[in-house]
């Protein structure tokens, strides 16, 4: 009988396995992403070292912002686009506007496109790394530094940065 | 074998009658019988629904039924057909056929086998009772995509339980099925002499246990996002809903080949039964299952080209998609080439076998078509997919079911069906399965998506040509359990050996079987 037993506890094992597995893909996933580019994630804390080191080469930098879901805010970049200078630290900011007269919670996801210089896009102080509380009816100036990285590719002439703010008040209240 | 002490065997079982019998019954012919019957009520029900889709769909505009409801019946219709009426066939015709296919007395896990089955009707109580609740039942598609399907109301976390069960017991009935079939053969069966239709069913049941539990780990994720703040498919905590496409694809591509295999195997028995001729290429008919089933872990991404992926990403997808055709070319090509100069004749099964070949291939095609990046944008979530997956899932896996039961029927029962009405509800079935489907290619190659209860007037003649066919076919279905009833009430007159080209173990028992049969092994050589 014992292969029977073999038989079983093989397969057992191989269904538990491929349960996990299951779970092991969210991480396989993010490195995936991370090596090929996929996806425009952006770094999602802040650049620590930062060297500057200003180039003779120039791009335009766009930026978007979406609302999640007809969530109750105004959220705009106040500039469309800049001219910046490859290697150099810049300075912008969007407004967050809370249509409501009650406190909400949100929180900005990032993306970048061409999803493939995502990598080169590096941001040292940005509104998405951390939750917003905004009170009704406020209007609040959300800053973002960032510098585009020497290495970035030289056919690459234009970047755009897009932000989807989430209204995670639901959220944050179960916490 | 002699039969006389099977039956002398069997009075010292002292086993319960009515009802009780069926709830506790071990017997793998009992409960082979119970998988049979669910999967026939249950294809009834995903029926009516589907039906209730092309009702909507006869006319453009909206007539009989709100969108709301008409999600709901497309998301229904899916789940009742592939979890309660497809697998659980499959499932009964391996309960039924593998024991005396191999010689074996019964299934490895007996009890399993009867938990197996009972989990089912619990699960599909839970999840068509949603239909019932005050926000209806899951209608984000039977893919339960996120962010959709995480919107769902009442109805969210009784359709992912109900899930969860059904996995659990394709996943017991899988590891049964592999237990039995690599410890219980007969001494001299060989696994390469195993029958096609067994060889098939091992390979599907690796499938079952490398992609059932992954779909649990995929509808778990949901359920924790929707109600324990985690954030795996949720954008606003840093997850991705994409993420649970690539995972929900890695079971769901498995899952159509699970849905399919088995069938191969039915065909690959009928075929050369009624060739009178050994299946040709049996060698290769296993390898190009298995390669079949291999290949199916590696082309999840197919059913998602048009969600942003990288060029290398879509290239490596479209020609390892397009390199299944290459095994189930072989496969169609065997099946032709066993019936190339045999003494032929069309019994019922038979005729299914063969409609099955032609009708199957159509949907490969379309398969291909799709698979292809460029072509597969314009195709995407257009009624071309439904017409596609619906010709390998019905004139494909249906067919080969019913084939199955006309071929087997009366080795179960020891009563022969009526022959002029089997061959009646095939003419019936195969002329309204392709008035159904057929013109789905033609207005979705136009465009027409899937998924809506409203559509452009443009659509509206061959909508209204499928709506005819969708009841033409669903009326014939009727045929076929008048036939089934018909038959159970005949006497016991069937031969050992139902068809005269018959192959393997089964045939010779006596018809119907003993209730244990095989408690002695039988000798292969």
């Amino acid at each position: 009988m014992s292969s029977f037993k073999k038989t079983y506890l093989s397969l057992t094992l191989f269904t538990l396995f491929m349960f996990s597995f299951s779970y092991m893909l969210v991480p396989l996933y993010d490195i995936f992403c991370e090596i090929t580019g996929l996806n425009g994630k952006t770094n999602q804390t802040k650049v620590l070292t930062v060297r500057e080191n200003p180039t003779e080469r120039f791009v335009t930098v766009k930026f978007t912002s979406t609302v999640a879901n007809s969530a109750p805010f105004t959220f705009e970049p106040i500039d469309r686009e800049i001219i910046v200078q490859v290697g150099k630290i810049n300075n912008t900011f969007y407004t967050l506007t809370n249509n409501t007269e009650t406190v909400k919670h949100a929180t900005a996801s990032p993306s970048v496109v061409p999803h493939e210089d995502a990598e080169y896009f590096k941001k040292i102080e940005c509104f998405c790394f951390s939750q917003q509380q905004i009170n009704g009816l406020e209007t609040k100036e959300l800053p973002l530094q960032f510098i585009i990285d020497n290495e970035l590719p030289n056919d690459t002439r234009t970047l755009i940065l897009s932000y989807t703010m989430f209204n995670t008040t639901d959220q944050m209240g179960s916490k | 074998m002699s039969t006389n002490i099977d039956k002398l065997h069997d009075d010292h079982h002292h086993t319960p009658t009515g009802i009780m019998r069926w709830i506790t019954t071990t017997n793998h012919k009992d409960i082979g019988s119970m998988y049979l019957w669910f999967s026939l009520i249950m294809f009834f029900v995903g029926g009516l629904m589907a039906l209730v889709i092309r009702a909507e769909l006869f006319q453009p505009g909206l007539q009989l039924v709100v969108p709301g409801f008409f999600n709901q019946m497309t998301t229904m219709h899916a789940l009742v057909m592939i979890f309660g009426a497809v697998m659980p066939a499959f499932v009964g015709l391996a309960n039924w056929q593998l024991p005396i296919m191999i010689g074996a007395p019964d299934m490895a896990l007996p009890r399993l086998n009867n938990w197996s089955f009972w989990i089912l009707p619990f699960a599909f109580t839970m999840m068509l009772s949603t239909l019932f609740m005050d926000s209806g039942g899951p209608a984000a598609g039977w893919t339960l995509y996120p962010p959709l399907s995480l919107q769902g109301g009442d109805s969210f976390p009784y359709t992912i339980l109900a899930i969860h069960m059904l996995g659990l017991s394709s996943i017991l009935g899988a590891i049964n099925v592999i237990a039995t079939i690599l410890n219980m053969r007969a001494p001299g069966m060989t696994l390469m002499k195993m029958p096609i239709f067994v060889w098939t069913w091992l390979i599907t049941a690796f499938l079952l246990i490398a992609s059932m539990p992954v779909l649990a780990g995929a509808v778990t994720m949901l359920l924790t996002d929707k109600f324990f703040g985690t954030m795996f498919f949720t954008a606003s905590g840093g997850g991705d809903p994409v993420m649970f496409q690539h995972i929900f694809w890695f079971f769901g591509h498995p899952e159509v080949y699970i849905l399919i295999l088995p069938a191969f195997g039915i065909v690959s028995t009928i075929i050369p039964a009624f060739s009178r001729k050994r299946l040709f290429g049996y060698d290769s008919m296993v390898y190009a299952t298995a390669s079949i089933a291999l290949l199916s872990f590696i082309v999840w991404a197919h059913h998602m080209f048009t969600v942003g992926m990288p060029l290398a990403g879509e290239i490596f997808f479209m020609f390892t998609t397009m390199l299944i055709a290459i095994p189930t070319g072989v496969k169609v090509f065997n099946w032709v080439a066993t019936m190339w100069r045999g003494s032929m004749t069309f019994e019922t099964p038979m005729l299914f076998a063969l409609a099955f070949i032609v009708l199957f291939t159509i949907g490969g095609f379309s398969g291909l078509m799709l698979a292809m990046v460029p072509a597969d944008f314009q195709y995407h979530d257009t009624y071309f997919v439904v017409a596609h997956f619906h010709y390998v899932l019905v004139p494909g896996a249906v067919f080969a079911i019913l084939a199955a039961v006309y071929y087997w029927l009366p080795k179960w029962t020891g009563k022969m069906y009526n022959e002029g009405l089997g061959k009646l509800h095939f003419w019936l079935t195969t002329i309204f399965v392709n008035l159904t489907f057929f013109p789905m290619h033609f207005v979705g190659l136009a465009g027409m998506p899937r998924r809506i209860p409203d559509y452009a007037v443009q659509f509206a003649d061959f909508n209204a040509i499928a709506s005819v066919g969708a009841f033409g076919f669903g009326l014939s279905q009727l045929v076929f359990v008048y036939i089934l009833f018909n038959t159970l009430k005949k006497d016991v007159t069937a031969e050992d050996k139902v068809w005269d080209g018959a192959e393997g173990l089964e045939w010779t028992l006596s018809s119907p079987p003993p209730y244990h049969s095989f408690e002695e092994a039988p000798k292969v050589d």
